[in-house]
């Protein structure tokens, strides 16, 4: 079964097309991810998958539900700009939020303790949200995501503005809940990170879905690329058969067009630059968005 | 419905359980009685306005001080400081307690008996009379042997208290304490005042503060005035029906047509619902600031995409209406709860006497069942305007802008109050009446006339049909404005979210 189904799908706001044509499917228990450039129509997308905002067109169908709104006390959001009742206890927050998921009160205290002891909070439960640092914000406000044990999560943006320590905890988070058969969704425009964790991406700009489907899949859609460490002059390593040269000093990846003889063009490379090592692998996503969003652009 | 109610709950709880907002309350009766109080202290703090008369007559100056000197007896028996029976001599302590409890016409021809040879009134108990004849020679010297500091005791209103006459009449040096600021002013009366009135001057260096000028003139006026008559030959019975005022009786007309007098509790009955009214404002205004304010800050600290993953945009709008007026019913319960203990509880408990008897008022259904009815129905108008504006907002000094022209409407209960009150039932209140945003203050205020029974049931409808329109219309921006960001729109892009059509699959 799949988590989520987009067929056609649009959105305007006032003249503005935000989401257009939109069709993809989120299967159950994947770590799918948005990519897309800022602005590209990634937040609108999930505001309708959470029924905060309706499609103008199309068929959008959550956990098998064609009406989401039916389906919103399944769902866990947490949005990209997320707060807390400054005033409000930890553990009543939590407690708050899992009410309005439907839970009885005495089942959502249950769960925030369990939560706050699994994610090392139980000593801040009374404290008040403004006396927090930011990580232990960040945490209550996965936690009140979480409370309700939804099937779907979803996080847009969860990793921006955190430091080093905090990433590699909602990374660990987002691996937990996919070993707990969970579909997670979550947005993001550093590929390094969806690189990591996701089993699926759809990749989309200016309200358009650039490709989707499972990592390898795209990726195999992608001609190779050669990683080289090189001494010499950049501007030698532009020669026919290489699409882009993504440059970064004293290395760089460079992206070969389709059908091109790779070991003519790595002696014609080993002329043109002291070459110190390659290695010839599938294309990352980041050279991936930046081909597509590029094409998409121009 | 039931996310409603755990929003308006949390809602109402956060403001319920701050210190701040329990001291506000308590505040208010506080300010009030202040607001009541001080007034009263500086009165009775004053200082008495110093003045010296040069009398170029030689014969004003002692008519005027026997007349200042009746004037106060006559505080003595309508004025008198609780307390201080013990200073008075044992002849009038007899039977003083009688003579204060007649009514101040009565009062008022014991004093002409005493001191202008004029009749006892007949009503009197012969004891009284005989009492009063046999000590009227002791008890005009004891006055009269009486120095200004110990009349004063007897009562606040004597006049030493206000005026104090200086027995200075050299002209230079009433000049030089004028300069000084010693004297407050002195008066010259004219040789030839009876006469033509000429020569009369009042000297001061304060010429906006009248209370003295206008009080000396009148007891000099009536002397002159007196004299007059007497030159002209006029028997005193015929001078004094001349000078003889009028004086209207207070009467109103009963609920079967027969009149009743008026006494302080009807004026009370008449005036408070101002009060009601300023208090109705004042809740209103306090509840529905609130609740912008709460909205701003939720979509400031960015809770609300969070919460519109949980309920509708409709629910989270209805709970905040709903917990700001469970907020609003606690403020003015409380405020009421104390206005019962002071007006009805205070006077039952310690046996004080309030200068105003409020008690009928306060105790009065009506009055109360309104107040609270047009509470919510005036809170529940404006919330929804403002809601509705405030949600498009990101700050409070954006919302300021925004909600100036309904903060305007607001306003204008308040200019009204007085002339409403005045004349509850005239046109002006019955048209103002069915303007909905007016609706609960001028019914309010009306609320002594009272208002016919049609006009409440067709302002009512009116006012709830607008409520509903505003909520559908604060509905329809509210869904948009909430998760609005940038700069807020101007009334055109207002007017377009208005006319995008609500429905449940509609453009957000």
């Amino acid at each position: 079964m799949n988590s989520i189904e987009l067929e056609s799908v649009n959105k305007f706001f006032g003249t503005h097309h935000a989401v257009s044509d939109m069709s993809f499917i989120v299967p159950e228990g994947a770590v799918y991810g948005f990519l897309g450039p800022n602005g590209a129509g990634k937040t609108s997308t999930i505001r309708m998958i959470m029924s905060i905002l309706y499609p103008d067109s199309g068929v959008l169908r959550v956990l098998g539900d064609e009406q989401p709104e039916r389906v919103k006390d399944r769902l866990g959001y947490l949005p990209e700009e997320k707060g807390l009742y400054k005033k409000m206890k930890v553990k009543e927050i939590i407690t708050y939020f899992g009410t309005l998921k439907g839970m009885a009160r005495r089942a959502a205290a249950t769960a925030a303790d369990q939560l706050l002891v699994r994610f090392g909070l139980d000593d801040a439960a009374n404290k008040r949200c403004e006396e927090l640092s930011k990580g232990m914000g960040q945490k209550v406000q996965i936690i009140s995501t979480l409370i309700h044990d939804p099937a779907l999560v979803i996080l847009d943006e969860p990793f921006s503005g955190l430091d080093p320590i905090n990433v590699e905890l909602v990374r660990d988070i987002i691996l937990d809940l996919k070993r707990q058969g969970k579909t997670v969704i979550f947005s993001t425009h550093i590929m390094e990170q969806a690189e990591q964790i996701c089993d699926s991406i759809l990749l989309i700009n200016k309200g358009q879905k650039l490709i989707d489907g499972r990592v390898p899949e795209v990726k195999g859609r992608f001609s190779s690329t050669l990683l080289i460490e090189y001494e010499g002059d950049a501007s030698n390593l532009q020669r026919k058969g290489i699409i882009r040269v993504n440059n970064m000093g004293n290395s760089a990846e460079l992206s070969i067009e389709e059908g091109t003889d790779t070991q003519a063009l790595m002696r014609e490379l080993m002329d043109a630059v002291t070459l110190k090592s390659f290695t010839l692998k599938e294309p990352s996503l980041h050279e991936i968005f930046v081909r597509t969003v590029g094409e998409s652009d121009a | 419905m039931n996310r409603m109610l755990l929003i308006a709950f949390r809602e109402f709880l956060e403001n319920v359980r701050t210190k701040g907002f329990w001291f506000g309350i308590l505040m208010m009766p506080v300010v009030l009685l202040l607001v009541g109080i001080v007034p009263i202290i500086v009165e009775n703090t004053r200082v008495a306005k110093s003045f010296a008369v040069i009398d170029e007559t030689g014969v004003v100056m002692d008519a005027v001080k026997q007349e200042m000197s009746i004037r106060d007896f006559r505080y003595l028996l309508t004025d008198f400081s609780k307390g201080e029976e013990d200073m008075l001599p044992d002849f009038l302590a007899v039977f003083f307690p009688e003579v204060r409890a007649l009514n101040e016409d009565t009062q008022e021809k014991i004093v002409n008996f005493l001191f202008h040879d004029g009749y006892l009134d007949t009503s009197l108990t012969r004891r009284l009379t005989n009492q009063l004849t046999q000590h009227r020679t002791a008890i005009i010297e004891w006055w009269q042997e009486l120095s200004d500091e110990e009349r004063s005791r007897f009562s606040g209103s004597m006049s030493s208290n206000y005026f104090r006459l200086m027995d200075v009449r050299n002209i230079d040096q009433l000049n030089e304490m004028i300069e000084s600021e010693e004297l407050f002013a002195y008066f010259v009366i004219g040789r030839n005042v009876v006469e033509d009135g000429s020569g009369a001057k009042y000297v001061s260096n304060n010429l906006t503060d009248r209370d003295l000028e206008i009080w000396f003139g009148e007891l000099v006026s009536q002397y002159v005035r007196d004299q007059r008559l007497s030159h002209s030959d006029i028997d005193a019975d015929i001078a004094d029906w001349i000078n003889e005022a009028v004086s209207f009786e207070g009467v109103t007309l009963g609920k079967d047509g027969e009149t009743e007098e008026v006494d302080s509790t009807d004026i009370a009955r008449q005036w408070a619902p101002v009060v009601f009214v300023y208090f109705l404002w004042i809740s209103v205004m306090i509840n529905t600031q609130m609740l912008i304010t709460n909205t701003i800050e939720e979509k400031s600290n960015k809770l609300v995409e969070v919460l519109l993953s949980s309920v509708s945009a409709i629910s989270l709008m209805g709970g905040k209406i709903i917990g700001i007026a469970g907020t609003g019913l606690t403020i003015i319960t409380a405020w009421l709860i104390m206005a019962l203990a002071f007006f009805i509880g205070l006077p039952l408990a310690a046996g004080i006497e309030l200068p105003i008897d409020l008690s009928s008022v306060m105790a009065d259904p009506w009055f109360l069942g309104s107040f609270v009815m047009y509470f919510l129905l005036g809170y529940l108008f404006y919330a929804a305007l403002l809601v509705g504006l405030g949600s498009l907002c990101n700050n409070l000094k954006e919302a300021q802008n925004l909600i100036m022209p309904v903060q305007l409407i607001q306003m204008v209960p308040i200019f009204l109050m007085i002339p409403i009150g005045r004349d509850p039932n005239g046109s002006l209140a019955q048209v103002l009446s069915y303007i909905p945003p007016l609706t609960p203050f001028v019914m309010m205020n009306r609320a002594a006339g009272p208002p016919s029974t049609e006009e409440y049931v067709i302002t009512t409808l009116l006012l709830i049909v607008s409520i509903i329109i505003a909520f559908w219309l604060a509905a329809k921006v509210f869904r948009v404005g909430i998760l609005m960001t940038g700069k807020p729109p101007g009334v055109k892009e207002i007017f377009r979210l208005l006319r995008a059509p609500v429905t449940r699959r509609a453009s957000n």
